[in-house]
């Protein structure tokens, strides 16, 4: 009895043939999409690629493994929606490489986190969870604080983001490291000009109440207070963002 | 090749293959994990054509079915709000002084606006509305602004240094760290101010800290000191305080200021949520000892 597989795998040309048809079968089912990925982006305002000291919390972020019990998608339910508020948008995670959805909560989603307490209370939650949330599981992380932000490297994050796509300026890829100390600015001096650079929704002040000093504290909470904040969702056409 | 030759113990095929005399059984797929594959393939292609999927040259592939998880929610939304609407009646509408008159609201729906509070404020004014240091105690019947039912709502509202444009406005200033008052003067007011709490104070400087305390702090603690409802300054004669009342503490204060900021929660809370919210700060503040 010989059937045609039986024959096609005895036969080497042939069965290398049918691999590659297979595999780019394969590979064009995965791919080709993502050449027309934007269509699937809503138009929406307000979106902004992120501040220096905004990307610089966000790599603490990263770095403290924050998203191992935060998510930041708050998904297309009736539970989601009324306790962290309107369903994140593709638009909101466009300039995240990589993005923080997450499948797994132990903490409390964080896609619209921002405004939602004051700066004093993230930074006492941050130091001593415990001491503000009764029963609280997660770690205390007192040592942002005290430890000074690296903004060295910060030209060289925003010339890496650049590449993958997100379009920070010239002038935006220079100033990095002085925009950086100027959004924890604690008298506010440079507010309209980093306005100007990165848009009206930029939040000036010195983020972690000890003014004069560049903290990653400063960082971190710059970043949460502007998380779910860009977009502005008036814009949004529910019909035309169906998804 | 022979490929013909069956195993004579297990009546399967061979795969032709021979090393040294051993020969290989060519045992077929189970036939279940076959369907499994082919069912999940045909499943797979069901969703392609009844769901959107992939993302097309100018659109996306949107499904026969019209399916959207966004309308969907959308939906579901209005759904609970109209539930919302009913169970929650009282609240939908009205001025919040007339139901602030009504008593039997207070034991309808306490326990309901009590969830509501525990997931939005509790965490800087704790779940027994007692407060904790910066964050102040809402069962003491001592207001910044007023406690009047209207003033509370405008509070929750648009909150109080926050980035509403419409938000309340107060700071204390660092009246030592900004030179507007040297350290002797800062020791003395704090001194007065120790004095007017009727705590433990230095007799001998609590004159100077007057002069210093009419100069700089009257304007918005009042001549008194007991607090101005239009500048969100507290009382200090009270024994009350956001951010302590020691000799230490009210030195911090002075020398630092203060700048406590309330969220705002208009767009957060939508209307009867914050009319609720009110209420309950209004029945607790009820409930207090004076």
């Amino acid at each position: 009895m010989s059937t045609h597989h039986q024959k096609l795998e005895r036969h080497s040309l042939g069965f290398a043939m049918t691999i590659l048809v297979v595999a780019s079968i394969g590979g064009l089912v995965e791919i080709a999409p993502l050449f027309t990925i934007e269509n699937t982006v809503e138009k929406v305002e307000g979106m902004r690629p992120y501040t220096p000291l905004e990307l610089a919390g966000r790599d603490i972020y990263v770095r403290e493994g924050c998203y191992a019990c935060h998510s930041q998608m708050i998904r297309t339910l009736r539970s989601d929606v009324e306790r962290y508020g309107h369903y994140s948008l593709a638009a909101e995670s466009m300039y995240d490489h990589p993005f923080q959805w997450g499948s797994k909560r132990t903490g409390p989603d964080l896609a619209r986190i921002g405004g939602k307490y004051s700066d004093a209370w993230h930074v006492a939650h941050l130091e001593a969870p415990r001491e503000l949330v009764e029963g609280s599981i997660m770690p205390g992380y007192a040592f942002l604080s005290e430890a000074r932000l690296a903004t060295g490297h910060l030209p060289a994050s925003l010339k890496a983001l650049s590449r993958a796509g997100v379009p920070y300026t010239k002038a935006q890829i220079e100033n990095a490291e002085k925009d950086a100390a100027r959004q924890a600015d604690f008298e506010q001096n440079y507010e309209g000009e980093l306005q100007d650079s990165y848009g009206d929704n930029v939040q000036v002040r010195d983020f972690d109440g000890a003014p004069g000093r560049l903290t990653e504290m400063d960082a971190l909470v710059a970043y949460l207070q502007m998380l779910g904040t860009l977009a502005d969702l008036e814009t949004l056409n529910p019909q035309e963002s169906s998804r | 090749m022979a490929l013909k030759e069956k195993d004579p113990v297990s009546g399967t095929n061979l795969t032709g293959h021979e090393w040294d005399g051993i020969t290989e059984l060519d045992t077929p797929v189970p036939w279940a994990a076959r369907w499994a594959l082919w069912g999940s393939i045909a499943i797979a292609a069901g969703y392609w054509v009844f769901y959107p999927s992939f993302p097309t040259v100018t659109d996306y592939a949107k499904g026969i079915l019209g399916y959207s998880s966004r309308l969907e929610v959308v939906s579901s939304l209005k759904e609970a709000e109209a539930e919302r609407r009913q169970t929650f009646a009282p609240f939908q509408s009205g001025d919040i002084a007339s139901l602030a008159k009504d008593p039997s609201l207070e034991a309808r729906y306490g326990a309901a606006i009590s969830k509501l509070y525990e997931d939005n404020c509790a965490a800087c004014h704790t779940a027994e509305l007692t407060g904790q240091e910066g964050f102040p105690n809402l069962t003491d019947n001592h207001w910044l602004w007023s406690g009047t039912p209207e003033e509370i709502e405008y509070t929750i509202r648009y909150g109080i240094n926050a980035t509403h444009d419409e938000t309340r406005m107060a700071q204390m200033l660092a009246f030592g760290a900004d030179e507007m008052l040297e350290k002797p003067q800062v020791t003395e007011v704090v001194e007065f101010v120790l004095a007017l709490s009727g705590q433990d104070h230095d007799a001998l400087a609590v004159e100077a800290g007057e002069v210093v305390f009419e100069e700089n702090c009257a304007a918005c603690h009042g001549d008194d000191g007991r607090g101005g409802y239009e500048n969100g300054a507290p009382d200090l004669g009270d024994d009350q305080w956001i951010y302590g009342g020691t000799r230490n503490d009210i030195y911090h204060s002075v020398y630092y200021g203060r700048q406590g900021v309330m969220s705002a929660w208009e767009g957060r809370l939508d209307d009867p949520q914050i009319r609720m919210l009110t209420l309950y700060l209004l029945w607790s503040a009820e409930d207090a000892p004076s």
